[in-house]
């Protein structure tokens, strides 16, 4: 699978004159998505609009300029979560009374792809995956899928997420956030729980076709387990299976979050390579979100020259990026690979 | 490849099991009631498809005791529980890195909705349900209760989600990245779609009457299925339900809450499975319609039907059983297209009088035995999203 056009909206300078740089810090244990002016939706159709919903159509739309996509496949764990509990909340502030359904039919998950459906009048395959930290991941899969049942074909994909007040109170009375204030930047020399909220929306034009292709995705694989060894003996496997033995991958990008207690997966992940593959981490950019993954293969997809300082854990001795190998993990459970290729002579 | 039904399950107001509901269906009994379990200033204004079990009856019949475990998730247990079993699947087969396990839930953990809005709005003193509002915590709590093996997914496209679940699994076994399935849907009575869908003014003061002229809305209700599938080849000496011939999956592209008056999204879906499954309109032999009993669906559904169709083939909605049960309908409608083919019958559709003018389709009104090797089981869903299925005989 092929990654055309990309774009991504993110706490950080993604969106419009890429800069890894200037690192945007946390403010209240958030990173929130710098949004752009978003000049491609009416103002009275983006006013209607809950952030996920707003960030997704805005990220998609000029991915999708000039592309008649075959389908639109979306991941989001929780669509518009602001508009969901607006709506809740009138059902039990009201108690039952007269509500206004508009909250409502935009609070389903899947209101981002049924909205770029109808904004791009694309009538073809319309999908949205929600498992929760492997949203991203089976949207990636079914468009891998649609690639090989349709190899002609182009498709959307993408993922979004929000902090909402919301879930955020909620993951963070689980203890999935920092209870002491961190920033972003002394993220990874936190020794507490939890971690740093954050959000974004990324899209991909995904194809088979090579030719003027940023990236190619070599493979990814999901696994739910909460055994560091398992993850540890699943990445070793997935290795052998996309690369070859004298292959070293430049990177490996990790999603280590600062929660002390997902520090053992990404150990156990880490000391599968050896000096030659630079060890770097996204999160301190991203935050932590159930589609943070999605971000970070578009951070593959556009890696500067040389990698920023504040992303490197450990500097290999290796001197091109290569192949790089995305892991991220959700809560400890759900664990992710992928695969990233970047052509080399070979850029738009 | 051939992807076979080697297992079903199910849970809904018309039985606890596929035979209770299979029965009911035959002898037209409805489980739309008033609601006598679940609390709601419209528990006697507006009937549904209420489970008569109790979250606590439930969990005690499971034996699910896990800390956070909400009815949607019960009742998917329940349903998956009864499948794995008709499909003689061990827990090692469970287990197996090649088994997948595709969940769909609009609703999922938000039928606490009461819970839910103190967790959402405090900063202090959580319920024991924070990890269980999403509708990827239904699978979650199967794969972590079983420890699932291989893929596992969620899939939320409104009402047609659990039809795309089944679509998803069928596609993971044919390209090869599963050998087995576990597909379905789960959804729970909420205060949130029962408000939700109120407030857009289309459910029924009374049982609903899908396809009539005077049709005044729709019944939510509450289920779960699954369907567990697998390659015809693994399938020697099993019980073999049906087979999937072909699927669907297309928007409408028109409007976030109801369809266009021409139906495209429901057309190019049913059209689209009959292409996969290369078959011609005329040889479906029946179709289990979306038939919500809202003037939009069942108007906009008979549009496309005659216009793929020409001469519509028998036809009826089952939702005047089970009401409308959002995320898990397309599994339900599933398990009951599969029950038509495998025992050669008809299930009728509840309280049809007139036929909707400038359409006058007749959906089947009694229950009949026939011969059947092709039916398609619609789902449509808000945000446009509409698929279809295509079941075969083997």
């Amino acid at each position: 699978m092929f990654i055309h056009h990309n774009k991504c909206i993110s706490p950080q300078q993604t969106f419009e004159k890429t800069d890894w740089e200037v690192l945007h810090e946390s403010v209240e244990n958030k990173l929130k998505a710098i949004e752009p002016s978003y000049e491609g939706i009416p103002p009275g159709v983006l006013r209607r609009m809950g952030k996920a919903v707003r960030m997704g159509v805005g990220c998609a739309l000029p991915v999708l300029q000039g592309v008649q996509a075959d389908g639109i496949i979306i991941g989001t764990a929780n669509g518009g979560m602001e508009d969901c509990i607006k709506f809740l909340n009138q059902i039990i502030d009201y108690e039952e009374g007269m509500l206004t359904p508009g909250n409502f039919v935009q609070s389903t998950p899947n209101v981002i792809a049924a909205q770029l459906g109808l904004m791009t009048r694309n009538k073809r395959y319309n999908i949205t995956h929600v498992h929760r930290g492997l949203a991203f991941e089976n949207a990636m899969l079914d468009a891998s899928m649609m690639l090989h049942e349709n190899p002609q074909a182009v498709y959307l994909l993408g993922a979004v997420d929000e902090i909402s007040a919301y879930n955020y109170n909620i993951d963070h009375l689980n203890g999935w956030y920092k209870k002491e204030p961190v920033k972003s930047r002394n993220l990874y020399s936190s020794i507490t729980e939890g971690s740093l909220a954050g959000e974004g929306a990324v899209m991909f034009t995904v194809s088979n076709q090579e030719t003027n292709a940023v990236a190619k995705v070599k493979g990814f694989d999901t696994l739910h387990t909460t055994n560091e060894h398992t993850v540890k003996e699943a990445l070793a496997a997935f290795l052998k299976k996309h690369l070859h033995a004298d292959e070293k991958p430049g990177i490996f990008f990790t999603g280590e979050n600062g929660d002390n207690r997902m520090l053992k997966y990404y150990s156990a992940a880490e000391s599968v390579f050896d000096e030659a593959t630079t060890i770097a981490r996204f999160k301190h950019m991203s935050g932590e979100f159930e589609t943070a993954s999605a971000m970070a293969l578009w951070l593959a997809c556009n890696l500067p020259d040389r990698l920023p300082a504040h992303c490197i854990k450990k500097e290999g001795a290796a001197n091109s990026a290569g192949n790089i190998i995305i892991y991220n993990n959700y809560k400890g459970v759900q664990h992710a690979f992928i695969c990233v290729q970047k052509p080399v002579n070979n850029k738009e | 490849m051939s992807i076979l039904v080697t297992g079903i399950g199910i849970i809904s107001a018309i039985g606890n099991n596929v035979n209770e509901n299979r029965t009911s269906l035959i002898n037209k009994a409805s489980g739309i009631t008033t609601l006598s379990l679940f609390n709601s200033r419209y528990a006697g204004l507006r009937p549904c498809g209420e489970i008569k079990i109790e979250t606590t009856a439930l969990k005690n019949r499971l034996n699910a005791f896990e800390k956070g475990v909400t009815r949607s998730s019960l009742l998917a247990l329940h349903a998956f529980d009864e499948a794995v079993a008709d499909a003689k699947l061990s827990l090692s087969q469970l287990q197996h890195p090649r088994t997948a396990l595709i969940g769909a839930s609009t609703v999922g953990g938000m039928c606490l909705t009461d819970e839910l809005y103190h967790d959402a709005n405090k900063t202090e003193d959580g319920s024991e349900y924070l990890s269980s509002y999403d509708c990827a915590s239904v699978n979650l709590y199967l794969q972590e209760r079983y420890k699932t093996g291989g893929i596992v997914n969620t899939i939320n496209t409104a009402c047609s989600s659990s039809a795309n679940a089944i679509i998803y699994g069928a596609r993971l076994l044919k390209q090869g990245y599963a050998d087995i399935a576990i597909v379905g849907g789960t959804d729970s009575l909420a205060k949130f779609t029962i408000n939700g869908f109120n407030a857009l003014h289309i459910l029924s003061p009374d049982p609903c009457t899908p396809f009539d002229r005077d049709r005044k809305g729709l019944n939510l209700g509450e289920a779960a299925a699954f369907l567990v599938l697998e390659k015809e080849e693994n399938t020697k000496g099993k019980t073999v339900y049906a087979k999937i011939a072909g699927y669907g999956n297309s928007n409408d592209a028109f409007h976030p809450s109801s369809l266009s008056d021409a139906g495209d999204g429901p057309y190019l879906a049913m059209q689209q499975a009959l292409s996969e499954a290369g078959l011609h309109p005329g040889s479906i032999s029946y179709i289990n319609a979306h038939g919500t009993a809202t003037e939009n669906n069942d108007a906009v559904e008979s549009e496309a039907m005659l216009r793929l169709f020409g001469e519509v083939p028998d036809f009826a909605s089952t939702k005047g059983y089970t009401g409308h049960t959002l995320g898990a309908a397309g599994a339900v409608e599933a398990v009951y297209s599969v029950l038509s083919l495998f025992y050669q019958e008809v299930y009728p559709n509840l309280n049809f009088q007139q036929p909707i003018e400038n359409k006058e389709l007749i959906p089947v009104p009694e229950y009949k035995k026939k011969s059947l090797r092709h039916v398609m089981s619609n789902s449509f869903g808000f945000g446009g999203n509409c698929s279809s299925l295509i079941f075969s005989t083997v």
